[in-house]
């Protein structure tokens, strides 16, 4: 039954190929990667749903979680395939590392140099962030009627970010349709939105994927200041935003229902954080001698830079160099931190930092009041102990994760500096590379054991770490 | 269809996880969070935490014009009827509620629950004890559902060691005439669709469909003999043993045991002076059972909340000689085990309030349905519509899926057995069995 789904997931990825591949036909690329991996997928997926036969049909947690985790990980290899044989032709390793960076919508990227990539490459980058920022599975929910089951909802459990799940129409696969309604729409905006400033229509597609998906890959090497415009800053500032709300969220608003969604305390905390860090920024920028004092240096970029490292995009402004270290360890904090769960981004969650905020808060107080009870309150509802403890042990793990991961790298033959920001950024799922190596391309240097070990750690992040640690534990394989 | 329904507890858990197998959009209400959490995390459907009773709750939970069942089975009957009567005020098209009462059946006071807002009224204990009076009337058959007044009858029989059936395959069965179909075969825990090479083993529950005159004959190949039921006794005293009495006390010579002193006292009040033997002592113990004449009776029945000592005292019962024993068995798991202990015929309220439930919702479309839950499979009866897809060619043209057999139809008031030959016509009543989870593919298939 495994086999059979991921062949299903296969035809998907397929169907996706051909997008890329329209591109490649009507922009005359010279090379034709595409033409070779789509049969390749295909000649997979009908293995997979025709000759291999089920021999059970019924899907319980466990295999929720291996099927989850497996879907990602088959997915970048068979979206690493182009990589493989497109002009700049990369090794099985560096591929598989850009394939799974985007579906993780990590946005690192071992190629130093992306403006020679043809045009199938750089829009099949960008559709590989996007179907990953909302989810492969809850597409495939979204589209496939036969994972509308009780299998279905494990799967769905274990891939949505969030310490929850909220649903919003009792079936799985409507809730999935208008997700994916939501981001589709939002994205579509987008492309419009960039299409009407300097950006032509290519370019506009491309960014409009990986902004709204918070991914950060780009069809240039300066990435978004190849335009210099203030118009695209703007726009993408607050497509970012938006990428790091809840997107229940905003199908509720879509619906009217504004007010429940300013009465969400996750929400009013982003916002928060948000005006809150702006603040700080610009402070520290006026402050700092080495900044020039301009108007959009001290409005648009640091919120800029705010967004898009909460959102986990990884886009940078320039001159980011010279804000100084408190300035660059405070983005170093928010990248941890993330944004909302239930969206696009990366990161730790608000959700989590909130709980942990009120626990830890409560348990202060208590050293005074020992008998006073105080249970953590979210959205004016007790979050039950159970859920705290949860949420508690995510944070220690995922700390845990980027510090093995870390160290791993060590042995890897990285330095521990690099080393440790590298395993940072991919479990946070936000390659903001720029901001302690100045040079660039950090990851093309990083030794072939280095790069398996940091696509695990994208797909551990993005999973939410729980869905591919359980693969490493004894006891989830033993019956 | 959007179907709210209010509690989760057994019989509310239950119909949710089968409707939501259904592909129908299932909200489950209920004040106990915890309760609630088990269902939203492994079936396809949403929670809302809230009580049944709070109008703010309901309309959290999606009761409204686009809700079109409203299904109330809180353990309390006054939650359950203000519940629906709630519901239906903000706009739910049909509401059932369960009741404890069967003072509520009545016909007379039918008009007061309709004003309230109350469409259907579900007492499962009665639905228990009419089941047990068909078991006792055909103490050879395990199931007994009929269509039509009987003209097309299912019956399912578990064959015994001398049957005539045990090892031929089914296509040799009715090679010569066509008296019966052989819709199911339930083999230890799993109900298998049967195609022509499956064969008969021992201890199969067979269900057959057949019209009246072929009733006798399927008896007899399952190696079953007839017997007249006349002394009966039944454990435990609760609200099924009540109805029961209330039932069968004309044709029936009725003892009940209950070890509870108080309620054997209020027993003869709640029975209203019908004809019953009431005896307070344990079951349990074969002392009693003997001394009360166990060895001279024909049924017994054990009605008591656990349904480990229904069972076990079932087969005592056996041992004692007595010929037909049926129990009341809540936990769905251990109805198959009942069954392979060669139990009589079980009885679980959920599953006769869910067929229930699950009727009145094929009654939404279809004007007269009839709908049994069997532990892992349904049985139902349908209207074809004119043009439906199942009218267009010969059954085995048609290619079903494995998963559902028909096994005869009623036309113009007349039953008969499909064969692959036959072509279903539209306003044809036909008799559908099919596995768990695939009765909307079926029903689709009929409209």
């Amino acid at each position: 039954m495994l086999v059979r789904v991921i062949g299903w997931l296969l035809y998907i990825e397929a169907a996706f190929m051909v997008v890329p591949l329209l591109a490649t036909l009507y922009y005359g690329d010279p090379s034709f990667p595409f033409l070779i991996a789509i049969p390749v997928t295909l000649a997979a997926a009908t293995i997979a749903t025709v000759v291999v036969r089920p021999r059970r049909f019924d899907m319980g947690k466990r295999e929720g979680f291996l099927l989850t985790a497996l879907v990602w990980i088959v997915f970048s290899v068979f979206g690493m395939i182009p990589f493989m044989l497109c002009s700049t032709s990369l090794s099985l390793t560096d591929a598989f590392f850009e394939a799974m960076s985007g579906f993780t919508t990590t946005g690192a990227s071992v190629l130093a140099d992306i403006d020679n990539l043809s045009h199938g490459i750089h829009l099949w980058r960008s559709l590989m962030q996007w179907i990953g920022g909302m989810g492969i599975i809850l597409f495939t929910l979204a589209v496939l009627p036969m994972l509308n089951s009780s299998g279905g909802m494990q799967m769905f459990n274990a891939e949505v970010t969030g310490i929850t799940h909220e649903k919003l129409r009792p079936r799985v696969s409507s809730t999935a349709k208008r997700l994916w309604m939501v981001y589709t729409l939002l994205t579509a905006a987008l492309v419009v939105l960039y299409w009407i400033g300097p950006m032509n229509c290519f370019d506009s597609i491309c960014h409009a994927l990986s902004t709204m998906s918070t991914g950060g890959f780009s069809t240039r090497n300066e990435a978004l200041g190849a335009w210099n415009s203030l118009y695209i800053k703007i726009l993408t500032t607050v497509f970012m935003f938006v990428g790091g709300i809840n997107f229940a969220l905003i199908f509720r608003a879509s619906t009217g229902q504004f007010r429940a969604v300013w009465r969400n305390e996750v929400f009013r905390l982003y916002v928060w954080v948000v005006l809150g860090m702006f603040l700080v920024f610009d402070i520290a920028l006026v402050l700092n001698p080495q900044v020039p004092v301009t108007v959009e240096g001290l409005t648009i970029d640091p919120l800029f830079q705010i967004v898009s490292t909460l959102s986990s995009t990884g886009y940078a402004v320039d001159g980011i160099l010279n804000w100084g270290p408190l300035l660059t360890g405070l983005l170093i904090v928010m990248m941890f931190v993330g944004a909302c769960a239930g969206s696009t981004a990366g990161g730790a969650k608000l959700d989590r930092i909130l709980l942990f905020g009120k626990n830890a808060g409560n348990e202060l107080s208590r050293c005074i009041y020992p008998n006073h009870i105080m249970p953590v309150e979210v959205n004016h509802k007790v979050v039950s102990p159970d859920l705290v403890n949860k949420t508690m042990v995510f944070l220690t793990v995922y700390t845990g994760v980027i510090l093995i991961g870390g160290l791993l790298l060590t042995i890897c033959g990285a330095p521990l500096k690099d080393a440790c920001f590298t395993s940072y950024s991919c479990v946070s799922n936000s390659a903001l590379d720029c901001v302690l190596s100045p040079e660039g391309g950090a990851y093309s240097m990083i030794t072939p054991p280095g790069k398996w070990i940091l696509s695990l750690l994208m797909l551990t992040g993005r999973l939410e770490i729980f869905t591919v640690l359980l693969l490493l534990v004894p006891r989830f394989w033993r019956k | 269809m959007k179907i709210v329904i209010a509690g989760a507890g057994e019989v509310g858990s239950h119909l949710a996880k089968l409707l939501s197998r259904e592909e129908q959009d299932i909200i489950v209400l209920d004040k106990d969070a915890s309760k609630l959490n088990r269902l939203d995390a492994n079936y396809n459907l949403m929670t809302v935490v809230g009580s049944p009773t709070s109008f703010d709750d309901q309309r959290a939970a999606g009761v409204g014009e686009d809700c079109d069942l409203f299904i109330a089975v809180t353990p309390y009957e006054n939650t359950n009827l203000i519940a629906c009567g709630i519901a239906k005020h903000l706009g739910a098209r049909k509401t059932v509620g369960r009741i404890d009462n069967y003072e509520y059946l009545n016909p007379d006071n039918r008009k007061f629950f309709s004003a309230t807002g109350v469409d259907h009224l579900i007492y499962p204990e009665y639905l228990a004890a009419q089941e047990i009076c068909q078991a006792l009337r055909r103490p050879w058959a395990r199931n007994w559902f009929e269509l039509y007044d009987g003209e097309l009858i299912l019956v399912g029989v578990r064959v015994s060691e001398n049957a005539r059936l045990v090892g031929h395959k089914l296509k040799d069965l009715t090679f010569n005439q066509h008296t019966y179909h052989v819709s199911a075969i339930k083999r230890r825990h799993e109900t298998i669709i049967p195609r022509g090479d499956d064969d008969i083993r021992v201890g199969d529950i067979i269900y057959f469909t057949t019209t009246r005159e072929y009733v006798n004959e399927i008896r007899d190949i399952c190696g079953k003999k007839d017997f007249k039921v006349r002394n009966v006794m039944i454990m435990g005293g609760g609200r099924i043993a009540v109805r029961l009495v209330h039932l069968a006390s004309d044709r029936l010579d009725l003892t009940i045991i209950d070890d509870d002193l108080e309620r054997c006292r209020l027993l003869p009040e709640k029975c209203q002076g019908r004809k019953v033997k009431i005896i307070h002592g344990d079951a349990r113990n074969t002392d009693i059972l003997r001394e009360e004449g166990i060895g001279g009776m024909d049924a017994f029945v054990a009605l008591t909340d656990f349904s480990e000592t229904n069972i076990l005292a079932c087969l005592t019962a056996k041992e004692f000689g007595v010929n037909k024993t049926v129990a009341e068995v809540e936990n769905i798991q251990f109805i198959s085990e009942a069954e392979g202990l060669n139990i009589g015929t079980v009885i679980n309220k959920k599953l006769l309030a869910s067929s229930k439930i699950f009727q009145l919702l094929l009654a939404a479309d279809e004007s007269s349905a009839k709908f049994m839950a069997l532990a892992d499979a349904e049985v139902a009866e349908l209207e074809a519509r004119p043009d439906s897809k199942i009218t267009r060619a010969p059954v085995m043209e048609l290619r079903l899926r494995r998963e559902m057999t028909l096994a005869g139809l009623i036309r113009d008031g007349k039953g008969m057995l499909v064969t692959g030959r036959t072509r279903i016509q539209a306003g044809d009543h036909v008799l559908v069995f099919c596995l768990s989870g695939s009765m909307h593919k079926v029903e689709k298939l009929f409209n």
